[in-house]
């Protein structure tokens, strides 16, 4: 299995199957003679714009901290938390309870949610 | 639902859903330019779309990915971002093309200009999105699209050559007005071969949860929706062919369009190409801001989806109603939705290697189909028409611009 | 030796060998199952250059492999322990890795 392949901006859903976010980033840790283990998976928070570019990350992060939810920050998941590897990527959190999803409650609670019928 | 009632379902969605604004502008103005001459333009572009349209349903059905989730996953999102833009940029145009379509058909129909309709029509798509029923948007609108027949019907009524139209299906080099031949025949391969179309079918197949015991329904939905469909368009081309072009008319107003069916068919053809207009155009409307919104959503891994309600899938939401919204302000300005059509449909087929290219490299990765990867005919047919559009539009666009 | 990194910061990068010349660009990495976790037993490095790379990303297209351009992907699996990741933003190979 390779890295990039099957961890990298694949789907991750939660223990409900809810979808929660791409996998932006993957945290390996380095240890003195030992090979590199995976992490952590993390998703959000300007992670994704750093891969696209970083003087567009940066803007992005200073946007977001001006306008949005204020737990806008990236969801580390332990290694530990990933259940599958398959279609998607399922991790045993309640993705509601994650920061994962700050900005689609900050939408619905303010936008979305303010219209009649949501 | 039965195989052979999804196939059915599939047909009638081809014909009722393959005309809109584009291929309505693209084919009445190629008819009327150059009579029955295009009609290879039409047929080439039907092949394609055929072919994508088909891939797109059986990359849902197989991997249980839609299009752009596949894109994401396989490319990285340094890559995606640029079909992502291109993508989202030339399908915003469209829509409001679509918009103004609508709008268009208003104006026919009332008088009253097509620039006050266009926030009407803007709100009547954000609205029916908002029902939140995706049966709804994918049969309604084709159901209601087979009113569009009618061109077929005027058409005969005309007594077009089918012997010539058929002649015409063999590419031929233009008489006249060289720049002007090969501007109209890019966008007429735009209109058919645009990405919302099997960016929305990838999507439905997935709402429709498609699986492999559908590849079957796939093929037939994607070959014989299209190919009808095209003959619908072929049929426009021919009604606009035998009313303008054979008597020289100049076509400069909006008024004078329904001409095409008017003249065969009386007050009915006029009514009945208000409603193809109003109701074809609306039809793409919904969906392509639909396919925006999943576009967008898919790429990032948002929740998403058309049959659960607004609230729980805001950023979904927001996306498509920010989409019509600006569409329509867009119209609202007062922009000719004909000349907006026929650019966007030019532009679609300059970006179609940027759109088309990253579908067919994954439909080539035994990762996401197993053994249902493409047939090397299948990418040739894609790659030769896409490249083909690409270098014609290239050297087309700029002549026409310069032209004008 | 920082004890985490971001694995997509490595993706790019050249590689460069103890002689300081670039062998290619890191392109993925291979993972194998140890219990519970997943370790990274090779690097795959791929060509240098813009070029080479636009080819191969192009090469992944069978109609195209079939007119006799692009190939398959040329990735060479490197093992983990041939790399310093000292400084994520400039790998080299350590001394043991053979050098080529």
């Amino acid at each position: 299995m390779q890295v990039g392949q099957a961890l990298l901006d694949q789907q991750v859903i939660d223990r409900n199957c809810e979808q929660m976010g791409k996998v932006d980033g993957v945290v390996l840790e380095l240890g003195k003679g030992k090979p590199p283990r995976v992490f952590t998976l993390v998703i959000g928070g300007g992670t994704a714009a750093r891969r696209v570019h970083p003087g567009f990350a940066r803007w992005l992060v200073r946007w977001r901290r001006q306008w949005g939810p204020k737990d806008d920050h990236p969801l580390e998941i332990p290694w530990s938390k990933v259940l599958k590897i398959g279609v998607d990527i399922k991790v045993d959190l309640e993705a509601e309870h994650t920061p994962a999803l700050a900005w689609e409650h900050w939408v619905r609670r303010h936008i979305i949610g303010r219209i009649p019928g949501a | 639902m039965s195989k052979l009632l999804e196939i059915a379902l599939g047909l009638v969605t081809g014909i009722g859903g393959f005309l809109e604004a584009g291929s309505l502008a693209t084919s009445a103005q190629a008819g009327a330019s150059f009579g029955l001459q295009l009609v290879w333009a039409i047929a080439l572009g039907v092949i394609c779309i055929a072919f994508l349209v088909e891939m797109a349903g059986r990359l849902a059905a197989v991997s249980k990915h839609t299009l752009p989730d596949a894109m994401r996953e396989r490319f990285g999102i340094r890559f995606f971002t640029i079909p992502l833009v291109a993508v989202v940029l030339v399908s915003f145009l469209v829509l409001a093309s679509e918009i103004g379509g609508v709008a268009l058909a208003l104006q026919l129909a009332t008088g009253i200009r097509f620039q006050w309709w266009a926030p009407v029509v803007a709100i009547a798509v954000w609205l029916l999105l908002w029902a939140h029923n995706f049966g709804l948007v994918e049969k309604g609108a084709s159901l209601l699209g087979l009113v569009t027949l009618v061109f077929v019907v005027g058409a005969l009524k005309l007594h077009t050559p089918l012997s010539q139209v058929a002649a015409d299906l063999v590419p031929t080099l233009p008489k006249e007005e060289p720049a002007k031949y090969w501007f109209t025949a890019v966008s007429i391969i735009g209109a058919s071969v645009s990405p919302y179309l099997f960016y929305f079918y990838s999507a439905g197949a997935i709402e429709d949860e498609w699986d492999e015991s559908y590849l079957g329904v796939n093929r037939m939905v994607a070959g014989l929706g299209m190919g009808f469909g095209g003959a619908v368009a072929i049929a426009v081309l021919a009604a606009a062919a035998m009313v303008f072009h054979t008597r020289g008319i100049q076509v400069d107003q909006y008024e004078q369009i329904p001409l095409m069916l008017a003249q065969p068919l009386g007050w009915w053809g006029f009514i009945l190409f208000v409603a193809s207009l109003g109701i074809a155009c609306f039809g793409a409307a919904l969906e392509i801001a639909l396919q925006i919104a999943y576009l967008v959503a898919q790429g990032f891994g948002w929740k998403w989806g058309e049959n659960i309600k607004p609230g729980q899938a805001a950023r979904f939401s927001l996306t498509y109603t920010v989409a019509a919204l600006l569409a329509g302000l867009l119209i609202f300005t007062g922009i000719d939705p004909l000349k907006l059509t026929i650019f966007s449909m030019a532009l679609t087929a300059l970006s179609l290697q940027v759109t088309v290219v990253p579908l067919l490299i994954i439909m080539n990765d035994r990762e996401y189909l197993g053994d249902n990867v493409n047939h090397w005919v299948a990418n040739a047919a894609v790659l030769f028409v896409s490249v083909l559009a690409c270098i014609v539009a290239l050297v087309a666009i700029p002549l026409q611009l310069l032209g004008s | 030796m920082p004890e985490h990194l971001r694995f997509e910061d490595l993706i790019g990068r050249v590689v460069r060998n103890s002689h300081g010349r670039a062998v290619g660009q890191i392109e993925d990495a291979t993972m194998e199952p140890d219990g519970e976790d997943y370790l990274v037993t090779h690097f795959l490095v791929g060509p240098l250059g813009r070029m080479a790379r636009l080819r191969a990303f192009l090469g992944e297209l069978p109609t195209l492999r079939g007119l006799g351009i692009g190939k398959e992907r040329d990735l060479r699996p490197l093992p983990w322990h041939w790399f310093d990741l000292t400084d994520p933003e400039r790998p080299v190979l350590t001394s043991e890795a053979p050098v080529h």
